[in-house]
């Protein structure tokens, strides 16, 4: 079969190709990759474990915000509460003005146009 | 007198020891597997670095499978699984981002203008004509001596597809460089 093999003369193309893909060979290539191979994994490692402690964390934080959100819609319709009652109670307790005091004013008017009267004449 | 130590049983002591969380463990697992790791991812990316970044996130995958990992079995087999899957994902990650680029930014294969032969540079073109299956297939094969079975495993697919890619790689090459070898 020739085919899944080269066929004689034809080792040249793999040679070629061992060249092209070879790794490389100085030893201090080496344990330049294996300590950035070490800093990559520890620096990912350890967002893996904060990313993870916030997932844990995500819950309770989302229950409490839950919760504050409540507290704190709760103590709006409170304020709006008081706000509406207070309006009202202003209403109903304000006292109308008295007719004496309407009638005093409004004699008061006419008492100045018949000094003024009197004055011109 | 000590009893010799088999390396197999050493290497699983050392995964043990790494799958309980010792660093130096793991430290030594990444020293005994990074030179072949390399040449696995190499075989599937298209640069050497590349392939520095497939490596490293391949180790980095491996720590985090790491207790599901079952010492019973090899170890290399495992990781160079893992290697050859981070790999294809970058590779998947450059086509996403190279179609999603103006075809001049495509970045072309390196060439070192000190090994410029013509073989080496027709050889780098006949390449691009394979399928990067085919490709990953036959460097594996001829360039790092994996049996079928053994580039299958690594793979993710059949031996008799990895048989078959071998096949069809070789064709492909051989009609490429036909010109140039019956020249030379």
């Amino acid at each position: 079969m020739t085919d899944d093999r080269w066929m004689s003369g034809e080792t040249e193309v793999t040679d070629a190709l061992r060249a092209l893909y070879a790794a490389p060979t100085d030893e201090s290539y080496w344990e330049s990759l294996e300590a950035r191979i070490l800093a990559h994994v520890s620096r990912r490692a350890d967002g893996h474990g904060w990313w993870f402690a916030m997932t844990d964390l995500a819950r309770p934080a989302l229950a409490a915000a839950a919760i504050l959100i409540f507290v704190a819609g709760a103590a709006v319709m409170h304020t709006r509460q008081l706000e509406v009652r207070d309006a009202y109670a202003n209403v109903i307790s304000a006292a109308p003005p008295s007719i004496e005091t309407a009638a005093r004013t409004a004699s008061a008017g006419d008492g100045d146009a018949v000094i003024n009267y009197i004055m011109s004449h | 007198m000590p009893a010799p130590v088999d390396g197999a049983a050493n290497e699983r002591a050392i995964v043990i020891a790494a799958q309980r969380g010792s660093d130096d463990a793991f430290a030594a697992l990444v020293r005994i597997h990074q030179r072949r790791a390399y040449s696995v991812v190499r075989a599937i990316v298209l640069s050497h670095e590349d392939a520095e970044d497939a490596v490293q996130e391949g180790f980095l995958h491996a720590h985090r499978a790491l207790d599901r990992f079952r010492p019973d079995q090899p170890f290399g087999a495992w990781l160079y699984r893992i290697m050859a899957n981070a790999a294809l994902d970058l590779v998947r990650r450059r086509k996403v981002r190279d179609a999603d680029e103006l075809p001049d930014n495509v970045p072309i294969p390196f060439r070192d203008p000190a090994e410029s032969g013509e073989l080496r540079e027709r050889l780098q073109e006949a390449l691009m004509h394979l399928t990067d299956r085919q490709r990953s297939v036959i460097v594996l094969h001829d360039v790092e001596g994996f049996t079928h079975g053994e580039i299958g495993r690594t793979l993710g697919i059949p031996e008799g597809t990895a048989r078959s890619d071998l096949h069809h790689a070789r064709t492909t090459l051989r009609r490429l460089l036909q010109n140039i070898r019956s020249s030379s």
